[in-house]
């Protein structure tokens, strides 16, 4: 049999499976039947060229659903997500499922414009964003998501945090200002060129005049426009009784620029205007890098909450009723339908059913749940009908207590920043007070008269200028972050480098962190020998890990492995599967399978068990265990010798906790743990003192994560535990955690060598600044070298060998 | 070279460069490059069809906006 992809998502399928189908004189193939509506739509509306465009990209299969459409009409959700335009139309922001390459974006912008009724539709191709404006007279937003939906797409709505758009507008604004000081920079710089020229071979007093008023004219706009940020800081600093390295900045900036005025007009002197526009352009970009590598807002949080319902089914005496989530009381009874997001917690009341509990444990095993269990909000149904009875109200809970303790953790994260600012703020006092004695001390005692007085006094403030001392900490942590980049070791923060150099405790979490998270088999038993390819195609059947190790475990072993047909199969959750294959009844799975249909069999082990019975008997036994990943031990080891404390909080029980932990070397152990019993126990490492590092993977991780001072993301982790994590590990490696510690220790000793070479050339230049030694240019150009040190020596992190 | 020519000379030449930066911070203020490769693929997608487009839309929502002054000119309130 030969494959043929399939004519609208281009997904490759056998012939035999495919629905064939003429069309003018070219024979279409498609794999079902929603890739052939959506084909014959785009066809109907001239959009065929989508094709083109699509290349080499493939695309899902279609699978389209229409049945909640209603929900995006009622009230509350209008209240929730659709704003109002100054013109009077309405405006969502939806993020767009199934967006692979431009083509989609194109398609879907062209098929929106074409909708009538919707005024505008921009897609964000990096994220997936969209805005939508349209007209509330002339079509419901219900059409609009069918519409997308119709080209096998899915479009949910978001809340666009607003600092998320806060963090836009400050890159932009940032962005701006230094356009306009790099552009004013360069230009000065040829004509100054042209100036020190004229100092040195002499130059006619009228053409150095034309030459200033240029210099003058870019750097009025440089210093006003571009460093209007630093005046602003000033201005509040002061109004906070704070003096600041922006005071420092923009009063030796400020003093330059009223000197070389009064030099240009009196024509008296040299000007400075070139070091007004680079002291200004230097320091802005220094800033604007620390803007950068501040943390953005939180798309994924914006997709959890975007795909909990907003109305629930609530059923009363007089029926069953549709109503807003915020109006539903605790005590209501509301129904769940299969694929529903329980919104709110409660006790089940009527039927049972598996809950898919992954989203907060992160242990990817549904359960199956009964009347009068409890129900967390958070939790998808999978199976059945339910009736359940809610015991809080939206608000209290936990889906949205999570919510909120990450949208928190995402806003404030303050510490290291307030130390930073109050050595600079007493350096900067510093500083100027010594320039004022300077001044007067010239003026006074010197008796040199006010220009070289004031020329002096400039001087110090200059060559004292941030520069060296500024970028001491952000170079060296630039280099850091990108040397570790370049290892798979992503920080989000820069600062976070300094935090995780001085972290005393590493928290692990268990699964996934230091097991693989994919069980594999310990030991069997076969009891009778029996057809290979029967247990290969019964594994197959379930895609829950247990049945995945399986599989593997065959695939390893045996070489003719053949997939057979099966008459039927059902899976039951949490149990195992069974199935009819050719003439056999197959059943795998746990013990409480076997019991449910009625084989005997016993067996003990503290491993998860995967038995396996063709009609009615027991062939053979598999024992699985999640192995440990590769190199914990050695990597426990290192950690230890580092001096830190490793400490492992799981969810699991006890005895295999522990087990884990004796293999890999680990003494303190803390186990079954809820999630927020993971987050009490890092504020209780806080409270003795320590800075804890947390690494872990799942959701049930993120408010810990949240809590620790470093919060580290293991890979292919959930979302949410990316998101608020400080570092990520891009291959999930122990290996590269470890090479976290080690380089942060080695940029944090960088950024402490960077600021002792300042602190050294600011000893020695300062004294002879104030000595009259040096014209505020030698000082401008001395402040340059003595950045190039510090850059040099910040370049060494790249040579560095883990 | 006389003053003036010089004075010329950098004049024009600055104010050729402060064109070229203010068409770039237009293009930053106007969210042009928002959208890393949106832009970058923005070639691909650039043809007569594309303008047609954003004309329709520009035309489209001046209709609505027409079609929605009418509508309110119109409404009576209920009474």
């Amino acid at each position: 049999m030969n494959k043929i992809a399939c004519s609208h998502c281009k997904l490759e399928f056998d012939e035999s499976v495919m629905i064939k189908k003429e069309r003018e004189g070219e024979t279409l193939y498609f794999c079902c039947k929603g890739c052939e509506g959506v084909y014959e739509l785009l066809n109907s509306k001239n959009l065929d060229s989508f094709y083109e465009k699509l290349g080499n990209n493939k695309l899902e299969p279609v699978n389209v659903n229409f049945d909640d459409l209603e929900r995006f009409d009622a009230e509350g959700f209008y209240k929730k997500y659709v704003k109002t335009t100054k013109e009077g139309f309405n405006e969502i922001n939806l993020i767009i499922e199934g967006i692979h390459c431009s083509a989609c974006v194109w398609l879907n912008e062209k098929v929106l414009h074409q909708t009538p009724g919707v005024v505008e539709a921009t897609i964000n191709y990096s994220n997936n964003k969209a805005k939508v404006i349209w007209d509330g007279d002339e079509i419901k937003l219900s059409k609009i998501i069918e519409t997308i939906r119709a080209i096998g797409y899915n479009a949910y709505p978001y809340d666009p945090a607003v600092q998320e758009e806060k963090a836009v507008k400050l890159r932009n604004e940032y962005y701006t200002r230094i356009l306009v000081a790099v552009f004013a920079t360069m230009n000065i710089m040829w004509i100054a060129i042209a100036e020190y020229a004229g100092y040195f071979t002499g130059m006619e007093a009228s053409k150095k005049h034309i030459l200033n008023i240029a210099e003058f004219a870019l750097a009025t706009p440089t210093l006003f426009y571009s460093g209007w940020i630093f005046f602003r800081g000033a201005y509040y600093g002061i109004k906070n009784r704070f003096i600041n390295m922006d005071f420092l900045v923009s009063t030796g900036a400020l003093l330059a620029y009223i000197y070389s005025i009064w030099a240009m007009v009196t024509h008296k002197g040299e000007v400075y205007f070139d070091s007004v526009t680079m002291i200004i352009t230097f320091v802005l970009v220094g800033k604007y890098l620390e803007i950068l590598s501040k943390r953005q807002a939180v798309d994924t949080l914006d997709r959890i909450m975007g795909s909990t319902p907003t109305e629930l089914m609530v059923v009363s005496k007089e029926g069953k009723k549709l109503v807003p989530i915020e109006n539903v009381e605790a005590g209501s009874t509301v129904e769940l339908k299969p694929g529903d997001k329980v919104a709110i917690d409660g006790v089940l009341k009527h039927g049972s059913a598996s809950f898919d509990l992954s989203a907060l444990t992160g242990e990817s095993e549904p359960v199956l749940k009964k009347p009068g269990d409890e129900i967390l909000s958070g939790s998808i149904v999978l199976d059945s009908n339910v009736e359940y009875i809610t015991t809080k109200r939206a608000n209290e809970s936990l889906l949205f207590t999570i919510n909120e303790l990450l949208s928190d953790a995402v806003t404030k994260k303050p510490k290291i920043e307030q130390l930073a600012n109050t050595v600079s703020g007493y350096f900067s006092v510093t500083i100027l007070a010594i320039a004022i004695a300077t001044f007067l001390g010239w003026y006074f005692i010197g008796g040199v008269g006010f220009e070289r007085s004031l020329i002096i006094s400039i001087s110090v403030i200059v060559i004292a200028c941030p520069c060296a001392l500024g970028l001491a900490t952000p170079m060296a942590t630039l280099i850091g972050i990108s040397r570790l980049a370049k290892d798979g070791i992503i920080f989000k923060e820069a600062n976070r480098l300094e935090t995780m150099a001085k972290a005393t405790v590493l928290a692990l979490d268990k699964t996934g962190t230091i097991t693989e998270g994919r069980p594999k088999v310990a030991a069997f038993k076969e009891f009778e020998s029996y057809d290979k390819s029967l247990l290969y195609t019964l594994a197959k059947l379930s895609k829950h890990p247990i049945s995945k190790g399986i599989a593997q475990f065959l695939k390893e072993r045996e070489e003719s492995l053949q997939e057979m047909e099966v008459k039927e199969s059902k899976e039951l959750r949490a149990k195992g599967v069974m199935a009819e294959i050719g003439k056999h009844k197959v059943l795998g799975g746990n013990l409480e399978l076997l019991k449910e249909f009625g084989v005997k069999f016993d067996y003990q082990s503290e491993n998860s068990i995967y038995a396996f019975a063709v009609d009615g008997k027991v062939l053979a036994v598999f024992e699985l265990r999640d192995s440990i990943k590769e190199g914990a031990k050695e990597f426990v080891n290192a950690i230890k010798k580092l001096g830190i404390k490793v400490v492992m909080l799981t969810g699991d029980k006890e005895e295999v906790a522990k087990n884990i932990a004796a293999e890999v070397g680990i003494d303190e152990v803390k186990s079954q743990l809820l999630p927020q019993d993971k987050a009490e126990i890092i504020e209780q490492y806080h409270k003795e003192g320590e800075i804890v590092v947390m690494a872990g993977d799942g959701i049930n991780d993120s408010i810990a994560l949240a809590k620790s001072d470093i919060a580290i993301a293991m890979g292919s982790g959930a979302d949410v535990a990316l998101e608020v994590s400080d570092v990520v590990l891009l291959n999930g490696s122990l290996k590269s955690l470890k090479e976290a510690f080690i380089l942060s220790r080695k940029v944090f000793k960088t950024i402490k060598e960077n600021l002792g070479l300042s602190v050294l050339y600011n000893s020695i230049t300062i004294p002879l600044a104030v000595a009259g030694f040096v014209t505020p240019l030698v000082a401008a150009l001395s402040m340059s070298l003595s950045s190039l040190i510090v850059v040099g020596n910040s370049f060494r992190i790249f040579r560095f060998k883990t | 070279m006389s003053d003036n020519i010089i004075a010329v000379m950098i004049g024009v030449s600055t104010a050729l460069g402060a064109f070229g930066l203010f068409a770039l911070i237009w293009g930053v203020k106007t969210g042009q490059f928002d959208d890393v490769e949106k832009f970058l693929d923005g070639a691909k997608f650039d043809g007569e069809e594309e303008l047609q487009d954003a004309i329709m839309m520009e035309k489209k929502k001046e209709e609505a906006l027409k079609r929605k002054k009418e509508r309110e000119k119109n409404y009576r309130p209920a009474d």
